[in-house]
C-alpha cells in the first residue's frame, strides 16, 4: 500500500483532452462519481496511483467549467437558495454531454 | 446536486461514434483483455478512464446489453476455468474421507490442518472476485446505468456474484460426486466450531470471512435479506449440529457433574456460543443459538438439575450457595418466566425444613413424655410443672428458628434470586403453608410476643426492639388464623397488664400499634381497650384514694386498694368468668378487712357510673402482706410478703387460728370458697415451694391432698426482707395443656360461628336473595383476613339461620336463599 500513499494526497489533477492541467482538491474532484471510482485506491488502476486523470473527449474549456462545477457544487452542498450557476449557452450541450459521462 | 437530475439526458449522437460493428469489436477487445488483467491482478497499468471510455462508447452505441452478456461470459468462464480449479484442489482428501468416518483423534489434527488450507483458499478466492468485480463494477458504471432501466436485468455486481455462488461454491467438487464445495465448506466451519467446543483453539478470524462470504451472497440475484445464503444455507446446519451436540452436553453433563458445575457450565457455553456469534459467526445467529441452548441445554434439563439428589437445589439452600443458586436462577430465568420448577424445589424445601422445626418443637415439647403411671395424681402434678416450661421454652424455640429461617431465604432471595416477585410469592406462600400446618402457631407466635415484652426486650435499644417486633409481625402476616392469634395475645396481654409483668408499655403500644397496620383496625379494637382499661383503672383509683382521704377515715391500718376496672368484653373470658365447666361458682369469700373495702369502693363507683354491675376478680390479683413470724426463741421477725390474692386470703385465714393449730385442706376451701384448682396452687406454693414454705403441711409431701392439714410456719426465713410469692404455674403466661386447647379451641368456634352468622346476615341484608355458592363465597372473602372458616361450618350455620328464620330457602336448583326482615 506504500504506492496508494501519493495519490491519497490533497491535490488530484485533471487532465483535458487538448492538454490543459486543472490542479484541485481531491474532496472536489470526488463530486464526480466517475472520477470517485477512478481514484479509488482499493481499485489499483492507473489514475488511483498517481493522481492524474485524462479524460481524451474533454476539451479545456468544458474541463475548466467542469471544475468550476465541482468547486460550486462543493462550496454549497448543505445550502438552499443558491444563485444558479453562470453557463454560457454555446457550451450547453458539451457540458451535458460531460456531466452524463461524469455521473455528476 | 441540481445537475443529477440531468444525466436522464441522452447525449444526442456525435458523428463520430456512428461508425458501428468495427468500432464495438475494437472496444470489447480492449475492454476483455483489461477485464484479465484485472483479474490477474495485473492492473496498475491500466487507464481507468481508457477502460470507462471504451464502455461508455459501446453503450453510446446501443451495444450495452451485448457487453453486459459478454463480460457475464468472461466472468463464468474465468470462474470455471481459474477459480474452481483453484478452490478444488484446495480440498485435500482428509477433508473428505473425514465426512464419512466417525472422527478418530488423530485424524482430527490432519483435518483441522486441510481445513483451515481450504478455508483460506476460498477466502482468497472470494476476496480476489469481490475485489475484481468492484474494479470491473467501476469500470463498467455507464453500463450499469444503462441497463438500469431494463427491469430484467440485475446490476453487473451481483450478477457476478451469483456466478460466483453458482460456478465455485455450487459446483461440484470432482465431476462424478454430488458433494458440492458449498458442502465441503460448511462441514469444514461446522468441524471447526465443534473443535472450539470441545476446547480447542481455533482461526477465528479465517471463519470469520468465509462466513463474510456467505453473508455476501444470495439466493437470488435481488439480494433479499432473509435470502442470504449465510441464513439458507449453512444456519440451518449449525442450528442442527447445535442442537444434537447440546443435547449430548446435557446428558453428559447430567450425568457426570453435580448441580453447581452444571450451572457453570451451562453459563459458560451460552456466553461462549453468544461470543462465537460475535467474534466467528454472524451477529444474525444470536438470538437462533441462544433459543437452541435454552430448549436442549436448559429447558429439558434444568428440572433434573434442580432436583438432583446429592446436589440440586436442596443443597444449595442448605448451604446458602448463594452464586451457585444465583446461576441457577439466572438460566431458569432464561427459560421460564414463572421458574416453574426452581421455585417449585425451594418451596419443597422450605416446606420440609417448615416441618422440620415444627417437627422439632413437638418433640421437644414432649421430650419428657408424661409417663402413663397408675397413681396418675401424683404425677399429673409433677408433669404439670415441668413440661409446661418445656413447652413454653418450644415455643419460643419454634418462632426463633422460624425467623432464622425466613432470614435465610430473605437472604438468598435476595442475593441469589434478584428479589424476584414470582419467587418471593412462592417463599411466602410456602411459609404460610407450613406454619398454618400446625395448629399451635398462633400460640407460640403469641407466647413468644409474650416472652420478649416481658423479659426479651430488656437493655435492648429501641431499634433492636423495634426489629424484633417486626420480624414477628412478619410471621403474624403468615399466620391464617388470625382471631386465634388474637385470642392468645389478648389473654396474654391481659396477664401482662394486670401482674403488670411488661417491661415498657411502650413497647406494647407500638406492638399493637404495628399490628393494626398489619391487620387492621378491627383486629386490635379490643386489644386497645384493655389499654384504655388500664389507665381509666389508674385514675379512679387515685380518685378513690383521694375520696378516702376526703372521708378522713381515721383507720390507720386500712388496705390500701388499688383497682383495675375491666370491660367484661373486652377481656379474655377466662379472666372474667365466673362460671367454669358449665356451673355457677359463689363469688369467694374475702377476709373481713377486704370485705369492707371492697365495699366501700363499690359504693363508691357506683356513685359514679350508676347502672354498672361490679364483678370481682381474685384470681388475677396480687396483694402486699406483713407477716410477723414468733420464733420459738421468743424473738420476732418481719417479712413483707408479695402474694396472690388467694393466698392473701388464705394466709389471713391463719390470723385466727392459734399457733400450733391447722387448718384442713377442706376447711380452707369451705371458709374462703376458692375454687379447686386455685386453691390447691396457691397451697402448693405456700406450703411446698422450699423457699416460700409460710404454712406447714402434714403430711409433708408434694402435692396436696384434700385431707392435708396446714399450720402457719413461724420458722420460716428468708435472706429477704421482701418475699415474692409466686403461685405455681398460674401467673406465667405459659404453653396451654392439652385441656386448655381444647377449650380454647371449643371458644375459638364458638366465636366463629358468631361471626359466620354476622358476616351471612350482614350479606343477606344487602342482597335479599343470593345463590347459595355465591354467598359462601362472599363469606369466605368477608372472613378470610380473620381466619379460613371451614365451609362446612358455614353450611351448618345457614341452616342454623334458616331454622331461626333469618333466612328462607327460595329456589331448589340453584340452591338460593331470601333474606328474612
Amino acid at each position: 500500500m506504500s504506492s496508494s500513499e501519493s495519490p491519497q494526497a490533497e491535490y488530484v489533477t485533471l487532465v483535458s483532452g487538448d492538454g490543459f492541467e486543472f490542479i484541485i482538491p481531491r474532496s472536489t474532484a470526488c463530486v464526480s462519481g466517475t472520477i470517485r471510482r477512478m481514484l479509488d485506491t482499493s481499485s489499483k488502476f492507473s489514475e488511483a496511483l498517481s493522481g492524474r486523470c485524462v479524460f481524451e473527449n474533454l476539451s479545456g474549456v468544458v474541463l475548466e467549467k467542469v471544475c468550476e462545477y465541482f468547486c460550486y457544487n462543493e462550496k454549497n452542498k448543505d445550502q438552499t437558495n443558491v444563485p444558479d450557476m453562470d453557463i454560457p449557452p454555446e457550451l450547453c450541450l458539451e457540458l451535458l454531454m460531460a456531466a452524463d459521462y461524469l455521473d455528476t | 446536486m441540481a445537475m443529477r437530475a440531468r444525466h436522464k439526458i441522452r447525449a444526442p449522437r456525435r458523428g463520430l461514434v456512428s461508425t458501428g460493428t468495427d468500432r464495438f469489436e475494437s472496444d470489447w477487445k480492449a475492454v476483455e483483455s483489461s477485464l484479465k488483467k484485472i483479474h490477474t491482478k495485473d492492473a496498475s497499468d491500466l487507464s481507468f478512464e481508457q477502460l470507462y471510455r471504451n464502455s461508455y462508447n459501446i453503450v453510446l452505441v446501443q451495444r450495452g446489453n451485448e457487453l453486459y452478456e459478454r463480460t457475464k461470459q468472461l466472468e463464468r468462464e474465468w470462474l470455471c476455468e481459474e477459480v474452481r480449479k483453484r478452490v478444488v484442489a484446495g480440498i485435500s482428501s482428509s477433508l473428505l474421507l473425514v465426512q464419512e468416518v466417525v472422527d478418530a483423534q488423530d485424524q482430527a489434527v490432519e483435518r483441522r490442518v486441510a481445513g483451515e488450507r481450504f478455508l483460506s483458499v476460498i477466502k482468497e478466492a472470494w476476496e480476489d472476485h469481490q475485489l475484481c468485480m468492484k474494479m470491473i463494477t467501476d469500470v463498467l458504471m455507464y453500463m450499469d446505468r444503462a441497463i438500469a432501466s431494463d427491469p430484467r436485468k440485475v446490476p453487473i455486481y451481483p450478477a457476478t456474484m451469483a456466478l460466483f455462488r453458482d460456478h465455485v461454491l455450487r459446483s461440484p467438487i470432482r465431476s462424478d460426486s454430488q458433494t458440492t464445495v458449498d458442502d465441503v465448506l460448511k462441514s469444514t466451519i461446522l468441524f471447526m466450531i465443534k473443535l472450539e467446543r470441545s476446547g480447542h483453539m481455533i482461526d477465528r478470524a479465517l471463519i470469520r470471512h468465509c462466513i463474510y462470504m456467505l453473508e455476501g451472497l444470495y439466493e437470488t440475484e435481488m439480494e433479499e435479506e432473509s435470502s442470504k445464503l449465510y441464513l439458507t444455507s449453512f444456519e440451518p446446519d449449525f442450528l442442527e449440529t447445535s442442537t444434537t451436540f447440546y443435547q449430548t452436553e446435557g446428558k453428559r453433563l447430567l450425568e457426570m457433574a453435580d448441580a453447581a458445575t452444571f450451572c457453570i457450565s451451562a453459563l459458560d457455553r451460552i456466553a461462549e456460543e453468544r461470543e462465537r456469534c460475535l467474534y466467528t459467526l454472524s451477529h444474525l445467529s444470536e438470538a437462533k443459538i441462544k433459543d437452541v441452548l435454552d430448549n436442549e441445554l436448559l429447558r429439558k434439563n434444568l428440572f433434573e438439575v434442580i432436583n438432583l439428589e446429592g446436589t440440586g437445589v436442596r443443597v444449595m439452600l442448605d448451604n446458602d450457595r448463594l452464586d451457585t443458586l444465583g446461576k441457577l436462577y439466572a438460566l431458569s430465568a432464561r427459560v421460564d418466566a414463572k421458574k416453574t420448577h426452581l421455585t417449585a424445589a425451594v418451596q419443597k424445601r422450605i416446606v420440609e425444613m417448615g416441618h422440620e422445626i415444627n417437627g422439632a418443637s413437638i418433640a421437644l415439647a414432649q421430650a419428657p413424655a408424661p409417663v402413663k403411671s397408675a397413681d396418675a395424681n401424683a404425677a399429673e402434678k409433677k408433669e404439670k410443672e415441668r413440661p409446661v416450661n418445656q413447652l413454653t421454652t418450644s415455643a419460643i424455640k419454634w418462632v426463633d428458628d422460624i425467623l432464622l429461617l425466613k432470614k435465610k431465604f430473605d437472604n438468598i432471595w435476595q442475593r441469589s434470586f434478584q428479589s424476584d416477585q414470582v419467587l418471593q410469592t412462592a417463599i411466602t406462600a410456602s411459609f404460610s403453608e407450613f406454619i398454618n400446618s400446625t395448629a399451635r402457631s398462633s400460640e407460640f407466635l403469641s407466647l413468644f410476643f409474650d416472652e420478649n415484652l416481658k423479659k426479651g426486650i430488656k437493655g435492648k435499644t429501641e431499634s433492636e426492639v423495634d426489629a424484633l417486633l417486626d420480624s414477628g409481625i412478619t410471621l403474624l402476616r403468615y399466620v391464617k388464623d388470625k382471631d386465634l392469634f388474637e385470642a392468645y395475645y389478648k389473654k396474654h396481654l391481659s396477664r401482662r397488664l394486670l401482674m403488670k409483668r411488661s417491661i415498657s408499655m411502650d413497647a406494647e403500644r407500638q406492638m399493637i400499634l404495628k399490628m393494626k397496620l398489619e391487620v387492621g383496625n378491627q383486629f386490635t379494637q379490643r386489644l386497645e381497650a384493655m389499654f384504655r382499661d388500664m389507665t381509666i383503672s389508674e385514675d379512679l383509683t387515685n380518685s378513690y384514694k383521694q375520696h378516702i382521704q376526703r372521708m378522713g377515715d381515721p383507720d390507720a391500718k386500712r388496705i390500701d386498694l388499688d383497682i383495675n376496672v375491666l370491660t367484661s368484653t373486652m377481656w379474655p373470658m377466662e379472666i372474667m368468668s365466673n362460671t367454669r365447666d358449665g356451673r355457677v361458682e359463689l363469688p369467694c369469700i374475702f377476709p373481713r378487712e377486704v370485705e369492707t373495702i371492697k365495699h366501700s369502693f363499690e359504693k363508691f363507683y357506683l356513685n359514679k357510673h350508676s347502672g354498672r354491675k361490679l364483678s370481682w376478680q381474685p384470681s388475677m390479683g396480687t396483694a402486699d402482706i406483713r407477716a410477723t413470724f414468733q420464733r420459738s426463741n421468743g424473738k420476732t421477725q418481719r417479712h413483707e410478703l408479695n402474694v396472690s390474692t388467694y393466698a392473701m386470703i388464705i394466709l389471713l385465714l391463719f390470723n385466727d387460728v392459734p399457733t400450733g393449730e391447722s387448718l384442713t385442706f377442706e376447711e380452707i376451701q369451705a371458709r374462703t370458697r376458692i375454687p379447686d384448682n386455685d386453691l390447691v396452687r396457691n397451697l402448693q406454693s405456700l406450703a411446698v415451694a422450699p423457699k416460700t414454705r409460710v404454712l406447714k403441711k402434714d403430711p409433708m409431701s408434694k402435692d396436696v391432698k384434700p385431707t392435708d392439714k396446714f399450720f402457719f410456719n413461724n420458722e420460716f426465713q428468708s435472706p429477704f426482707m421482701k418475699v415474692r410469692i409466686g403461685v405455681v404455674s398460674g401467673g406465667a403466661n405459659k404453653l396451654e395443656s392439652q385441656d386448655q386447647r381444647k377449650d380454647t379451641e371449643k371458644k375459638m368456634n364458638d366465636e366463629r360461628g358468631a361471626s359466620i352468622e354476622a358476616a351471612v346476615v350482614r350479606i343477606m341484608k344487602q342482597r335479599k336473595t343470593l345463590v347459595h355458592s355465591n354467598l359462601i363465597s362472599e363469606v369466605l372473602g368477608q372472613l378470610s383476613a380473620r381466619f379460613v372458616p371451614d365451609v362446612n361450618m358455614v353450611k351448618r350455620r345457614i341452616e342454623s339461620l334458616i331454622d331461626r328464620e333469618y333466612l328462607e330457602r327460595i329456589a331448589e336448583d340453584p340452591p338460593t336463599y331470601g333474606y328474612v326482615a
